[in-house]
């Protein structure tokens, strides 16, 4: 059955980002700007990487509106800090807020009448696209396309320098944190039934709607809190930061690549990608092209992420790893045999 | 008010026409194509750059259809053959990830190499009034194609053996083959049809507005929306859903204003997914 590791090895994935993640600035960045940019970029998908591994990666809700969920977070925050005068704290809840407060209607929605993945992803892809219009047609409060300045933003905290680094891998971190507190409790437990078996799941007493809510829920605070925490530290805020093609893709790509459901898989995937991007900085082009073919290979060869593919080799040649990897869903072991 | 209704009319019948090809893929082999847009580009590019090179619009019209419904049965035969492997949700997810990727190659592809790249046909004469409403002679002459296609389709699916045999895996992917008929032939060959449509979508489109080689996934998007307030796998549901919501773009765009009009539009998308799930004539679930 699930080997439900104990607490302290639970968390030594965690632990040890962390830690190289405040140790990376000083062996490796130096003071270039440009890489701590790139950095923060990673940081900040990585984080919203989390978020929607929770809600798709764990319970099987194909959300297509992480960006418009971040944008609802950073938008919020922008316009009551702005527009309301709000000081820039509450704001910045009730940007989580609001964005947690969508992601659950729309997952409630989605399990009241029963959508299955493909509806969910259309009207989520719906809601997307709808938002970045209302983005752009609401220009008295958004600055429409041209950006709205955040006037309460921390410059110190502004996106290529080292607090905003410290400020998103905190963020990363805590949320790794949350993740894995999940994983070990009974919410854990619930959606990986949910994930092999809903009917199954049911039976078994699992209230799939509700723990498919939560799931929803926590995940899209996460999200909307990145965005309302983006808004708070780079100060300017616009509607193609938050687009579909921006966010939505590369984050896919990134947790698939990275290992759908799995703790660290969000945070590997964002460092490859973040490299991939580097490398393709002066073929801006050639970068779109790759995605999509990065998209078609992962799902087609290495559809439970690249880290479980390799994962599954080291388990052949080397003692198991942390408890957590020493279970199997009884999916993967038929698909060895068959 | 004439107008706007008339002008609804000829968007929807183009838009009847895009979700078309979505639709029927869908009812047929339980794949939403979300490459549908992109093969609608490339195929637009082809011809674009026949004619450019001297072709005959009209014999570059017919290649570019022809390109598509190429495109369409490459694509079965190669991307798809996981996806079909699979069944149900799983199927859908696979086929609709796979073709996500799909797109961003082909617009990736298409804007690395050429981006600047449109196609834009110029349909000879002055504006065509019908019922006293001026409308550009471009427009009309891709809904009388919308129509004549739409017949056509018709005709092929009720009339025909072969489309019937289509209609039969539709609706029962095993019973189909217990009765001697092929699935993966059946697919390929829609497969390919949606590919054509795609490639004849382009070529109409652009008689009305150019279509240029970022349009790929505003086409996708409004074909989905289309299929799905039809109903998945219906093809006058497709028509119907187009007119409809042509209506609904042309009044919106008049009355009220451009950015509401897609909320609108995706919003009744939303809605009829809520409300009903198999769309205005659709009969099983998506």
């Amino acid at each position: 059955m699930t080997a439900v590791p104990r607490v302290g090895r639970a968390f030594l994935p965690v632990v040890a980002t962390a830690v190289i993640i405040v140790v990376l600035p000083q062996v490796w960045f130096g003071s270039s700007e440009y890489t701590t940019g790139l950095a923060v970029q990673a940081l900040i998908l990585a984080a919203y990487a989390v978020g929607f591994n929770l809600i798709f990666g764990s319970t099987n809700q194909l959300f297509l509106c992480v960006g418009a969920l971040a944008g609802l977070g950073g938008y919020v925050t922008g316009i009551l800090a702005d527009h309301a005068s709000w000081s820039i704290w509450p704001a910045m809840v009730a940007g989580t807020l609001a964005a947690a407060a969508v992601g659950g209607l729309l997952s409630w929605v989605s399990v009241r009448r029963s959508l299955g993945v493909i509806f969910t992803g259309i009207v989520t892809l719906a809601f997307s696209l709808a938002f970045q219009d209302l983005l752009l047609g609401v220009e008295h409060l958004t600055g429409g396309s041209t950006g709205q300045v955040v006037t309460a933003a921390a410059v110190a905290l502004s996106d290529n320098r080292l607090g905003g680094y410290y400020l998103f891998g905190g963020v990363v971190v805590g949320f790794l944190i949350v993740f894995r507190l999940l994983q070990i409790s009974h919410f854990g437990w619930a959606f990986r039934a949910l994930h092999d078996d809903e009917m199954a799941a049911e039976l078994a007493g699992v209230d799939v709607a509700r723990y498919r809510i939560y799931a929803a829920v926590i995940g899209s605070a996460m999200i909307g809190l990145t965005g309302a925490l983006f808004a708070y530290s780079d100060g300017f805020l616009s509607p193609p930061t938050f687009a579909f093609d921006q966010v939505d893709v590369r984050v896919l790509v990134l947790v698939a690549f990275g290992g759908l459901g799995t703790l660290l898989g969000p945070v590997i995937g964002a460092v490859v990608f973040a490299f991939l991007d580097y490398a393709l900085i002066n073929s801006g082009q050639l970068r779109e092209l790759l995605y999509g073919l990065c998209i078609v290979i992962l799902f087609l060869g290495f559809r439970r992420g690249v880290i479980q593919a390799l994962g599954g080799v080291a388990e052949r040649f080397g003692p198991g790893g942390t408890g957590a990897k020493r279970w199997r869903r009884p999916a993967q072991i038929r698909e060895r045999g068959s | 008010m004439k107008a706007v209704i008339l002008d609804g009319i000829v968007l929807g019948l183009g838009l009847g026409l895009l979700g078309v090809g979505l639709t029927l893929v869908y009812g047929l082999a339980g794949v939403l194509n979300l490459a549908y847009g992109e093969i609608a580009v490339l195929a637009a590019i082809i011809v674009a750059q026949l004619i450019a090179g001297g072709v005959p619009a009209g014999l570059a019209a017919v290649i570019g259809v022809l390109a598509g419904a190429t495109a369409g049965i490459l694509i079965d035969l190669t991307l798809m053959r996981p996806v079909y492997r699979e069944r149900g949700g799983h199927r859908v997810l696979l086929g609709l990830l796979l073709t996500l990727g799909l797109a961003f190659v082909i617009e990736g592809v298409l804007t690395w190499r050429d981006p600047l790249g449109a196609l834009s046909i110029n349909v000879a004469g002055g504006p065509v009034r019908i019922l006293g409403v001026p409308l550009a002679v471009g427009s009309v002459w891709a809904s009388v194609i919308a129509v004549a296609v739409g017949a056509a389709l018709l005709v092929f699916f009720t009339a025909t053996t072969f489309g019937r045999a289509v209609r039969s895996v539709i609706q029962d992917e095993l019973g189909a083959q217990l009765v001697g008929i092929s699935p993966p032939l059946v697919r390929t060959v829609i497969f390919g049809l949606s590919g054509a449509l795609a490639g004849l979508v382009a070529v109409t489109q652009a008689m009305t507005a150019p279509v240029s080689v970022t349009a790929g996934f505003n086409l996708t998007v409004l074909a989905l929306i289309v299929s799905v307030v039809g109903g998945l796998g219906s093809v006058p549901g497709a028509f119907l859903a187009g007119v409809l919501l042509g209506i609904v773009d042309s009044a919106s765009a008049t009355y009220i204003g451009h950015y509401i009009t897609s909320i609108v539009l995706l919003g009744a998308a939303a809605l009829t997914i809520l409300v009903w799930p198999s769309g205005l004539l659709g009969s099983h679930e998506g």
